[in-house]
């Protein structure tokens, strides 16, 4: 991999300024050597090698939880290595806090838009930077040159408008230009399309292959397989915080990133067991609420049902309402046979549904308390004995839920939020199995989680399907819905367009409902 | 020293917060210790007396605060539900309502100014910082249109007495904070409700999707603390012996510094009984040892301001360490 690989970089180096002689062209501008990062006794990453060359498109995959973010943040000063180098052009550096990053030439453009939504675009893209003359800000010349800015970019945005009226993907694009600024040398992009329209894809694209022709050294982090081939030179694969190869894009195809990336077949991971179907436990007919319109499904016991759509598409907020978090208006629900509408939360505890939300930070836990805490806190009315709670019983109930499912902890008093994401969301489930329940509603269970935890988290479900409960499972990884749920029904802003049977469908069709074309 | 005990491993939230209680109580004796040296006077039975009668009243108002700072609120207004009810007590034995029903009356209006927090928190969505800003400022009004500014003299010698005498050797007012105190420690560590305000102040939506009555605990966190003011402004009426609305200026201040430095989080969802006590008593003998070592009174608002800062620093820096 010696060799200096620039295929489908239409114009390197010659660009804009000829400011770097070939054979400097090849050295790395940054080298990790031996990167790592722990968390307490969770290895988020273990030590690591890479090197980027200068005006090199290098994309980075891996599953959620391989540690990319963790690369990220490293890269970015947001945290600091516990181990392990970093040379920026052949030299060690620190790279302890942000401001050392920007300082270097290092930006990134993150997944969440970290801007001021209440400030113009044009007060963000200068934002720290701002011009001034007698004290004051030149308010209109930084208009003025903030969409001079943005027209080369080739970016279609009116930088006198305030952010927060701009769409997420056009907020997004203004991220771009601002962090492509004041003399960036390295950039970094987390899954910049995930909120872009076609078009606005098309644009940052352009945008990408230009500050490569001048020299930028661009980092590409993406779920998306065809934009990694359409853009990167180089493609590095992480798994379970571990680099676990480069490879030139020309010389690999998706088969073997995917491999790569998950180092186990399918059948491995997507566990799932022949389990008789009983009884119908919930039916819905015609379901409206906030978010979602004229739903209608059941599920069975003993059966997976998987709610399939894009984010927003009302998969959540229909979950959501069976929980009695935001009440359907109107339709009718049927327990067991039975009609009746489900108004708060308790009630459907009490009924015997659980619900392990899609939020593990803002919804699932309380982060700042004990893991027993946690576990606990659906029962601590089953718990007390009087007015007192049984302590015993309590230390007894959180135990068994962390050596059934395995949780990596010391002990149930450490705190969740020192443990790793699939550890968090096996306090989730274990928090529900605790409590014990006919329904169970996973909610995105396992964004965040890496691959082993995952193969146990479905091994799970068939555990709870065999003693008679019914699952709904919701995602937006296409995969898990495919190969888990007996049942799949499509959502697509707010109905529910499309069901099938187990297989019964190819991914595209199922995609192709999903994002109605 | 306990502070080296926790290193590498993650400690679990049990032992740190008892060696945080150990060391607050360590800090507690040393000035103590440090103050029957430098001044012949900390050391008598007459002083050490005074140093808990003045600490009790803060104590008490420190345990409720505690309640409602847990679920990551605050309490502005026991400062001056302590001045309403002086008056409130005052005036209704001055209308002859026999002693212990003018306690009790006076205990319910605390509960009724509680749940008052509670439905502008969790109904009209009001912040509790602004809600109990707007009890505090109105209390005071109301509490002197009553009185029409004036002082309610209390005559009932029985009633005075209760504060200044003692009982084994301790005084009274002392023996209140145990009162308050055991059945407030069973409440937040040994019973469900307890469980539940950590909850809600940890994240009060995994608490609801938990099954936890989130509102049911807001009414309940801030009727506890309105009804601990109430009764401190009992105590304190019979204490100085008259009902006046101006009375305890500035005690939810002190009544929040002591909770903060008894290791209680402003972010909700960290705290306990035992830390805010022994807060209350830290700031009580700061200000009683000032006093005796004939420290200006201006330094001492200065010295218990910055005790704040260091206590809390220190504090913080251990849980990031965590």
């Amino acid at each position: 991999m010696t060799d200096p690989y620039d295929a489908g970089a239409p114009a390197p180096q010659t660009h804009a300024q000829p400011h770097k002689q070939a054979a400097e062209t090849e050295a790395p501008i940054l080298e990790l050597r031996g990167l790592e990062k722990r968390y307490g006794f969770v290895q988020a990453l273990k030590r690591s090698d890479l090197s980027f060359r200068r005006g090199e498109i290098h994309a980075i995959v891996g599953e959620n939880g391989a540690g990319k973010s963790t690369l990220i943040k490293l890269l970015t000063g947001v945290i600091r290595r516990t181990g392990g180098d970093i040379l920026w052009q052949g030299e060690p550096v620190g790279l302890d806090t942000p401001q050392e990053a920007i300082d270097h030439g290092i930006n990134a453009v993150h997944q969440e838009v970290v801007l001021c939504r209440h400030l113009t675009v044009a007060a963000n893209i200068f934002l720290g930077d701002e011009k001034v003359r007698f004290g004051l800000m030149q308010q209109r010349a930084m208009t003025r040159e903030a969409q001079r800015i943005l027209d080369d970019m080739g970016f279609q945005l009116p930088a006198g408008e305030i952010l927060g009226n701009l769409t997420i993907g056009q907020q997004q694009l203004v991220a771009t230009a601002r962090a492509s600024l004041r003399g960036t040398k390295f950039l970094i992009f987390d899954e910049p399309t995930a909120y872009l329209t076609r078009s606005e894809a098309a644009q940052l694209f352009a945008l990408i292959r230009r500050l490569k022709a001048e020299g930028v050294t661009i980092v590409y982090i993406s779920h998306r397989m065809e934009e990694v081939f359409e853009l990167a030179d180089r493609v590095s694969v992480l798994r379970d915080g571990l680099l676990v190869g480069t490879r030139n894009i020309g010389e690999t195809d998706e088969t073997e990133l995917v491999a790569m990336m998950i180092n186990r077949s399918l059948e491995q991971i997507y566990h799932k067991e022949k389990i008789a179907i009983g009884e119908v436990l919930i039916e819905t007919k015609g379901l409206s609420g906030k978010g979602f319109e004229n739903v209608s499904l059941s599920v069975r016991r003993g059966e997976i049902v998987g709610l399939y759509g894009l984010i927003g598409a009302g998969r959540s907020e229909f979950a959501l309402s069976l929980f009695g978090r935001n009440p359907a208006t109107s339709g009718e629900i049927f327990w067991k046979g039975k009609p009746l509408s489900i108004t708060n939360e308790r009630q459907a505890i009490e009924m015997g549904i659980a619900l392990a939300p899609e939020s593990r930070r803002d919804q699932g836990l309380a982060l700042n308390l004990p893991i027993g805490f946690n576990i606990n806190l659906p029962v601590y009315d089953r718990l007390s004995r009087g007015p007192l709670i049984d302590g015993r019983e309590e230390g007894r109930l959180a135990d068994r839920q962390i050596s059934d499912l395995a949780i990596k902890t010391p002990s149930r008093r450490v705190l969740v939020s020192a443990m790793s994401g699939g550890n968090q969301q096996k306090v989730v489930i274990g928090k529900w199995l605790n409590h014990g329940a006919d329904l169970f509603i996973f909610d995105e269970p396992t964004v965040g989680v890496d691959v082993g935890t995952k193969a146990e988290i479905y091994r799970l479900f068939g555990d709870l399907l065999k003693n008679g409960a019914g699952i709904i499972l919701i995602s937006s990884y296409l995969p898990e819905v495919y190969e888990m749920a007996d049942t799949l029904h499509v959502f697509r802003t707010g109905h529910l367009v499309a069901s099938r049977k187990f297989h019964e469908a190819s991914h595209e069709d199922i995609l192709a409902q999903a994002i109605g074309v | 020293m306990s502070t080296e005990a926790p290193q590498k491993k993650p400690m679990s939230m049990r032992n740190f917060n008892f060696l945080f209680a150990l060391t607050l109580l360590a800090l507690l004796i040393l000035l103590w210790v440090i103050l029957a040296i430098a001044t012949p006077n900390f050391g008598t039975p007459n002083n050490i007396a005074n140093l808990l009668r003045q600490g009790s009243m803060i104590a008490i108002l420190a345990i409720g605060q505690t309640f409602v700072i847990i679920t990551a609120g605050i309490d502005l207004s026991v400062g001056a539900i302590v001045g309403f009810s002086t008056v409130t007590v005052a005036w209704l034995l001055q209308q002859g309502v026999p002693v212990w029903g003018a306690i009790l009356i006076t205990l319910l209006i605390g509960l009724a100014i509680g749940l008052f927090h509670g439905f502008g928190i969790v109904k009209m969505g009001m912040p509790p910082f602004i809600m109990t800003l707007a009890t505090l400022t109105s209390l005071r009004g109301v509490g002197l249109l009553i009185t029409n500014g004036a002082t309610i003299n209390i005559t009932d010698t029985g009633f005075t007495e209760f504060s200044r005498n003692s009982f084994l050797g301790i005084p009274n007012l002392f023996w209140m904070v145990i009162l308050v105190a055991v059945p407030a420690y069973i409440f937040l560590h040994h019973t469900r409700w307890g469980r539940y305000l950590f909850a809600v102040g940890s994240n009060p939506e995994s608490a609801r999707l938990s099954g936890v009555n989130v509102p049911r605990m807001i009414y309940i966190a801030y009727s506890l603390s309105a009804v601990c003011a109430a009764f401190v402004g009992v105590l304190l009426a019979a204490r100085i012996g008259i009902g006046n609305a101006t009375q305890a200026e500035g005690w939810e201040l002190q009544s929040i510094a002591s909770t903060v430095i008894g290791g209680t989080s402003l972010f909700g969802a960290v705290g306990s009984v035992h830390g805010p006590l022994i807060g209350a008593f830290i700031l009580a003998t700061i200000n009683n040892g000032a006093n005796l070592l004939n420290v200006n009174s201006f330094w001492q608002r200065i010295i218990t301001g910055l005790l704040i800062i260091v206590i809390v620093f220190f504090d913080q820096l251990r849980r990031r360490r965590q």
